[in-house]
């Protein structure tokens, strides 16, 4: 049952900053707020829809030859986009992957980007560290589904974003609206580590809002990709995910950025994976260096450690993808 | 009346035999109607949003109702305080322990009665108080605005410590529900003429009902008489039951059920929401709707008990069963509500073995109870039977199909009488050839071999089901109108299943006249007769024979009225298609529709009532499936590829509302394999986690194969009753999940004891395969 609130749909971007009270909420697509309000989690006086905001929505190129995407395009759009598939086929993958096609559909990518985490206890009605209480039940309790790297020994939540792994990897940016000024944050930055907050998702203050992600162009050489491990094989959320965007010249790798996703409280890169494959060739020996390094300071929990070999069995298999066929 | 198109075959369509007076119908050779695919008579309604369900009754003054819930798996409510809920803008009724039309009140689990708000609250979710208001919303208010306070008591989760000695007493007569015995022969020299001995322990988890509409009802009273829109699998279950703890005559409840959007057991009775709709209804005197959230349904309206099962199982090097020893542990929840109801019966009757012992203990935990879900106790001891069969037929080097074939009994064990037909045989040999098991086993086998990580599996079982013969009582009337069309009136509700249109197909065959212009009445106490509720795969075999006597009854009245036109004994007389014509004499015929009595009297009235059921044989529907599945050894990530059922469930009524039971059976067994489970917090504050649909994970399209098979195994059983038929809606899901353990075995070499087997569990075990 959601609480009275009253609502809010600007026209300009100004007018929904404006709007944007200290007890009011943005809603994008609404699917993950309405969750939260009905459950209690979230008890805003105001609700501030950008749905007439149609300059947020679309997809266009840059004048740098990469892509911005407005904030209020939808999941669906995205995956279906010829451009996104042809330049970054790791986010158009991510787009596919998310939830069921009805929430495609009705999910932005804003949205995604904002969304509160799926852990039970923060959900259900236990008073929980990140709602303010004092303990994170998961520790104990049942955290099957739950981090194994970044969680500070604070809380245990994994990012539930399949968006956020692979633009932190596509080095791509949000571009975001304040009441006083606008800026620009990388999205490797936009996610708080339960150590700096334990409370918080995003950096972004109460009255901001993202308008844009922006991608860089891409070189010939990136490959990227998005790879999701789920409990079932729709409508969920990564038990373990990755991100790949790899500078390939012919079957070395330049560069790397891995990203996790069901791994940590933010989108965790994994710099230790990197190194691994960084400046060698994607063979045999290589890829099996990598999928052991994933689980590197990977600190589980006592039902959560298969998540470490499930890492590993995925980095290996999606790295696999990435090696030239007929070699060996 | 003109006469209508369709309302008469008038191809000469040959109607069955009417038999004399006091005479059983013939079994049906041909059929001309049954059989077929049939689309449902309700098509439209259910598609078009047109039918009424329950949760869309609106009625004039109606308001709406809501339930404070204990949020505590154990405690003892100390003070309820509804002073300022009372007075929140909109609120018509409060009803508390402390009320006095509710403080006489029992509700009843089982054999156990208690106060309808007990101060020991004994599981999450158990009604404190009640309110009903003007809106949702502000009843919902109100609920937030009463004032409660809790004694926090200790609790167990856990079924396997409910008995320990430091598990907190959840009712004065301690954990233990009760316990059951049963064995035949002699188990220890069983396992002595054994030349292989096998035993294993097996966990299933809890599933909690999901039916797709929610639980509760709207509630209105008139005067005296309390009228009831419940969404239920049997509505003269509800009225008995609330008759009773009322205090009412049952001609003054009233319960009507037209449309439900399933139940799948849960919906068997009244919950305690029918009881609170009622007594807030007539406080506020207005009529109260009150369906519950999914949340609410999670915590309080059923689910399949957890097991634990432990399984000693010999063999013979020829495949020859000689001994099985079994025993079960499971939990009722909160009250008695069967823990391990019927969790034996698959060892007791479905293969052949002479030395049998099972024991279960079903025990008190502190959470929800248990209701029936589909086939009780069956999938959760098929799940550690079949496994073992498997791993049997694999230490003796038999294929697991001919282990099986090796040991179909001939009889009921478990009842120590005869079936009146058993298909096990047939299920099992030509479901393994319409599947192609020997081929898929050798496939599979060779694609293992090769260097992939994908591995694959193929793997069955099979189940026979408890009941599913039906039986009294059931009353049916037809009504045929003069221009030859009929109306059909029973009280029995179509959960889903199709039970409409089974029945109507069943009138047109025996009437001769098209499905189309058989107008059914249904599942409402004031105008239909009198049925046991939609539950344990009955309601064809109970029904279906019913109807059939009721339109021998209207036929056998119009015979009686067609003498009269024609100058010959009634005996002489029977039906050419939609006329009535004279045996000795071909020349004297009468179209139905022209019979003189009938188009004076406007209507013939035919009572059909349910005939008993054979003597001392058993009547049970058997099945056997068979699934392929390929599993990434890397991610743990399963695919079931495809699925057979082959299923001896008498006769076929409807081929199409028979093959989707079986793809829905198939589905269910899928979410109680690899995909559903309840999850308490078990170690901390024993509180239900997952309570919605992304945390109770059920099977979504992309977890079902495109690739299901039904294929029926029809067996004449004249015996069984009128129209041959046995049940079909459980054993659809008995060996669903088994199979697919066994598959799971032949792909990685793991026997998966815990159910369900998810990525998690599945990456568990290759790591700890791997690690040795």
């Amino acid at each position: 049952m959601l609480p009275d609130f009253s609502y809010i749909q600007p026209e300009t971007v100004k007018e929904a900053v404006d709007a944007l009270t200290d007890d009011a909420v943005v809603c994008a697509g609404g699917s993950d707020l309405l969750g939260c309000m009905r459950e209690g989690i979230i008890t805003p006086a105001r609700v501030v829809s950008l749905e007439a905001l149609d300059q947020l929505k679309g997809i266009t190129k840059t004048p740098e030859g990469g892509l911005a995407i407005g904030a209020m395009t939808t999941i669906a759009d995205i995956a279906k986009n010829p451009l996104v598939n042809s330049m970054y086929p790791g986010l158009a993958q991510g787009a596919r992957q998310v939830a069921s096609p009805q929430l495609r559909n009705q999910g932005t990518i804003g949205g995604n980007l904002c969304q509160k985490p799926r852990c039970w206890y923060y959900r259900g009605e236990f008073d929980c560290l990140r709602k303010g209480g004092k303990l994170c039940y998961a520790r104990r309790g049942q955290h099957q589904f739950h981090a194994i790297f970044g969680h500070d020994n604070l809380c245990y939540i994994t990012h539930p974003s399949d968006t956020a792994p692979p633009l932190v990897s596509l080095n791509a940016r949000v571009l975001v609206k304040g009441p006083e000024k606008n800026r620009t944050i990388p999205v490797a930055q936009l996610h708080v580590a339960p150590s700096f907050n334990p409370r918080a998702e995003t950096v972004l203050e109460p009255k901001e809002i993202i308008t844009r992600v922006v991608l860089p162009p891409v070189s010939e050489n990136l490959k990227s990709s998005y790879r999701k491990v789920r409990a079932r094989r729709a409508w969920d959320f990564a038990l373990a995910g990755v991100a790949l965007a790899l500078e390939m010249d012919g079957d070395t790798v330049l560069d790397a950025r891995v990203v996790l996703s069901g791994a940590a409280p933010i989108p965790w890169r994994s710099s230790a994976v990197e190194k691994t494959i960084i400046g060698h060739q994607l063979n045999r020996q290589t890829i099996a260096a990598a999928a052991a390094a994933v689980t590197k300071n990977a600190e589980p929990l006592e039902k959560n450690t298969y998540k470490t070999y499930l890492f590993e069995g995925m980095i290996e298999e999606e790295l696999a993808r990435f090696t030239p066929r007929d070699q060996e | 009346m003109a006469e209508q198109k369709n309302s008469y075959y008038t191809q000469g369509l040959s109607v069955p035999e009417t038999p004399a007076p006091g005479e059983e119908p013939a079994f049906w050779k041909q059929t001309h109607v049954v059989g077929k695919r049939l689309p449902r008579v309700d098509a439209y309604e259910r598609v078009s949003g047109a039918a009424v369900y329950p949760s869309d009754i609106t009625l004039p003054n109606m308001i709406y109702g809501a339930v404070l819930r204990c949020p505590h798996p154990h405690a003892n409510v100390t003070k309820v305080d509804v002073s300022r809920a009372k007075k929140m803008p909109g609120v018509r009724a409060v009803i508390t322990g402390q009320t006095p039309e509710a403080k006489k009140l029992k509700w009843k689990y089982n054999d156990y009665s208690g106060p309808l708000f007990d101060t020991h609250c004994r599981f999450e979710g158990e009604a404190v108080a009640a309110v009903a208001a003007d809106t949702h919303f502000q009843a919902w208010d109100a609920v937030r605005a009463i004032d409660v306070a809790y004694e926090v008591l200790p609790f167990v989760a856990d079924h396997n410590k409910a008995l320990s000695d430091d598990a907190p007493d959840i009712h004065d007569s301690g954990n233990l529900v009760g316990t059951d015995e049963y064995e035949r022969g002699d188990v220890a020299r069983g396992f002595d003429a054994a030349d292989v001995v096998l035993e294993q322990e097996y966990h299933t988890q809890s599933e909690l009902h999901t039916p797709m509409e929610l639980h509760g009802c709207v509630a209105g009273w008139d005067k005296d008489r309390l009228t009831l829109w419940e969404s239920t699998q049997g509505v003269y279950a509800v009225q008995s039951e609330i008759a009773e703890i009322l205090n009412l005559p049952l001609s003054k409840v009233r319960v009507i059920g037209h449309y439900m959007g399933g139940g799948f057991g849960s919906k068997l009775k009244p919950g305690k929401y029918t009881v609170l709709a009622a007594l807030l209804a007539r406080q506020s005197g207005r009529p109260v709707k009150l369906i519950l959230t999914r949340e609410e349904t999670y915590l309080c309206t059923g689910n399949r008990p957890a097991s634990t099962m432990h399984l000693k199982a010999g063999v013979k090097k020829d495949g020859t069963l000689t001994a099985c020893d079994f025993t079960c542990t499971g939990p009722s929840g909160a009250y008695p509500a069967g823990g391990t109801a019927l969790v034996d019966w698959q060892i007791r009757d479905l293969y052949a073995c002479d030395n049998v012992r099972c024991a279960s203990k079903d025990v008190y935990i502190n959470a929800g109870p248990a209701r029936p879900f589909r086939a009780p106790g069956h999938p959760q001891a098929s799940w550690a039977l079949e496994q073992m069969m498997d791993d049997l037929a694999d230490k003796i080097g038999m294929d697991p199909v001919a282990l099986r074939l090796k040991n179909i009994p001939e009889i009921s064990q478990g009842r120590n009488q005869p079936y009146t037909t058993t298909g096990l045989k047939q299920c099992i040999e030509k479901g393994a050839e319409q599947f192609g098991w020997k081929k898929a086993v050798e496939r599979a086998k060779a694609h293992n071999q090769t260097d992939t990580h994908i591995k694959r599996g193929v793997g069955m079982g099979a189940c026979v089901w408890f009941v599913g013969g039906g039986g009294p009582p059931s009353t049916v009337i037809i009504k045929l109108f003069r221009d030859g069309s009929v109306n059909l009136n029973m009280g029995a509700s179509d959960i889903g299943t199709g039970t409409k249109t089974v029945m109507a197909m069943v009138a047109a065959e025996e009437l001769g006249v098209a499905p189309e212009v058989i107008q059914i009445e249904h599942a409402d106490t004031e105008t239909t007769q009198y049925a046991t509720p939609s539950g344990g795969s009955k309601t064809v075999p109970t029904e279906s024979p019913t109807v059939r006597n009721a339109a021998i009854a209207v036929k056998r009245q119009l015979l009686e009225m067609a003498s009269e036109d024609l100058n010959v004994p009634a005996s002489d007389l029977d039906y050419e298609g939609a006329q009535i014509i004279s045996r000795n004499d071909k020349n004297k015929r009468i179209k139905v529709t022209d019979v003189s009595r009938l188009k004076k009297r406007g209507v013939v009235v035919g009572v059909g009532y349910r005939g008993p059921n054979p003597p001392k044989k058993s009547v049970n529907p058997f099945a056997a499936q068979f699934c392929e599945l390929a599993v990434n050894t890397k991610t743990g990530e399963m695919q079931i590829l495809r699925f057979l059922s082959a299923n001896d469930s008498g006769r076929v009524l409807d081929r199409l509302t028979y093959d989707n039971q079986v793809f829905g059976g198939i589905v269910m067994g899928i979410g109680f394999g690899m995909t559903e489970f309840r999850q308490l917090d078990a170690r901390q504050t024993g509180r239900l986690c997952n309570r919605n649909w992304h945390d109770y994970k059920l099977p979504t399209a992309l977890d079902v194969p495109v690739d299901m098979e039904s294929l029926p195994i029809e067996i004449d059983d004249p015996e069984a009753n009128n129209t041959g038929t046995k049940g079909l809606g459980e054993p659809v899901t008995i060996p669903t999940a088994a199979a697919i353990a066994n598959a799971l075995f032949m792909a990685t070499g793991i026997r998966f004891t815990r159910a369900p087997v998810n990525p998690i569990e599945m990456r568990r075990h290759l790591t700890a395969k791997k690690e040795g």
